[in-house]
């Protein structure tokens, strides 16, 4: 059941920041709320303790998507709608719009936010592979002060992050990146529609005659947080595409995932898979 | 609380508990029963209602969230004491069966056409994706949307001829 609530919808940031200021472990930030509702009515522990829910729904620079000379900021509380619908994410960042494209239904990403779902850290929330592949930035206030730190170790554990509760994200910066990286974007569900991901990978890479300069993967869902996969990536620049090479990376990214997850029923299952989709994904890119 | 919305059309204002969902509101505070309960987690989409002429999930918006918004329910998608036409499409193409899910149907389709007047059969699915029928198979769903989009594009043509 849905507890009494305080509902409140401050107009600016700063009265945001103070309302959230003592910390209280019954007051939570309400951007969207495509988790909180259901979770309140299903009755999960998780939300048990709130009492206040503070909405950013009104606070103008949350919901901004603007360009900079080398970068896009996206407001936190920018819903999957409007990401899909924006030139500007589209032109620098479409691994994102393709993979927040998938996420639940039209109904839930007209509600459904950017910091929402990564702050929420379901372990397949979709925005945070293509996010850790452009080496996403989040920006937190408290009333005091302001501070950024990378996606990657904002992330600490399923449905934890770094965010204490006087601290809300205000903003996600994203580096334009190079345009010779091609990349893409797999999504594994159970069915198209409103579907709770399994696999989730995302493959961004550079080349230049055949050598790899660049490359960052990351998987979700089949890891227990989105992560990205840096001794791999390391392993892989300045190695020339070869289809042995492909062969042999892919077989390492299931290792690297097993490593993770240690040995699970579905292993038997989905450690091929991933093998075979990241095969896949590679060898798209490296046609291109 | 105290909110303020337009709800089919109409300014209304309300006294109305913290804990509802727009859902609990629209069906016990309004008895705007067309709106119908299935999963309550956002996965059937019989609750669909358009906000701000979005389609979303009333089971996932607080009541207390549509203060200011604008509101549309099966209830007010009729012109006057006629069927509109996608509702008259549902029925001559058979898209209606047990009918639980058709308010929330129509209205996902209903959002679609008011943005995109040519939809592609896949656009027309992608906007239901997240409604689910279990007596029709959809075909029919599918073909009573596209059979709006083109009455309403012939009645366009008619009016520029």
């Amino acid at each position: 059941m849905i507890p009494e609530l305080k509902i409140l919808r401050p107009e600016k940031l700063i009265d945001l920041l103070d309302l959230i200021a003592p910390a209280d472990g019954a007051t939570r930030i309400l951007a969207g709320g495509t988790d909180i509702i259901p979770g309140f009515h299903i009755n999960s522990k998780r939300f048990s303790s709130i009492r206040k829910l503070v909405e950013t729904v009104k606070i103008p620079e949350m919901h901004e998507i603007k360009e900079e000379d080398d970068s896009v900021i996206i407001g936190s509380s920018v819903t999957f709608s409007e990401l899909i619908n924006s030139e500007l994410i589209n032109t620098y960042f479409p691994l994102l719009v393709k993979a927040v494209s998938k996420i639940g239904s039209v109904q839930i990403r007209n509600r459904a936010t950017i910091a929402g779902n990564f702050v929420n850290n379901a372990p397949c929330a979709d925005s945070v592979p293509p996010l850790l592949v452009y080496n996403a930035e989040v920006e937190i206030a408290n009333k005091n002060s302001t501070r950024k730190v990378l996606l990657n170790d904002f992330l600490e554990k399923p449905y934890k992050t770094q965010l204490k509760d006087s601290e809300c994200v205000v903003r996600i910066i994203l580096k334009k990146i190079d345009k010779t990286f091609t990349g893409d974007f797999y999504k594994l569900g159970r069915r198209r529609g409103v579907a709770i991901s399994r696999i989730t990978l995302a493959v961004i890479l550079k080349k230049e005659n055949n050598i790899i300069k660049d490359i960052r993967i990351a998987s979700g869902a089949v890891t227990p947080i989105g992560m990205r996969f840096t001794e791999l990536e390391n392993d892989l620049i300045g190695k020339e595409i070869t289809p042995e090479l492909l062969v042999s990376s892919s077989q390492k990214l299931g290792k690297n995932v097993l490593d993770v997850t240690g040995l699970r029923w579905s292993s038997v299952y989905k450690v091929p898979v991933i093998q075979r989709t990241f095969y896949n994904l590679l060898e798209n890119i490296c046609l291109d | 609380m105290k909110i303020t919305f337009k709800l089919n059309g109409e300014n209304v204002s309300i006294e109305v508990e913290s804990y509802k969902r727009l859902i609990d509101m629209l069906r016990e505070d309004f008895e705007l029963t067309g709106t119908k309960e299935g999963c309550s987690i956002g996965e059937c989409g019989a609750c669909t209602v358009l906000m701000d002429g979005k389609a979303v999930n009333s089971c996932l918006v607080l009541a207390a969230q549509i203060d200011g918004a604008e509101i549309l329910t099966i209830e007010g998608v009729n012109q006057g004491n006629n069927l509109s036409d996608l509702q008259r499409n549902f029925l001559t193409h058979g898209a209606v069966q047990c009918g639980f899910c058709t308010p929330g149907m129509i209205l996902s389709s209903l959002a679609l056409l008011n943005e995109n007047p040519n939809p592609t059969v896949e656009e027309i699915e992608e906007s239901i994706a997240g409604n689910l029928c279990r007596c029709t198979g959809y075909k029919q769903i599918i073909e009573a949307v596209k059979a709006t989009a083109e009455m309403s594009n012939q009645k366009l043509r008619n009016q520029s001829a």
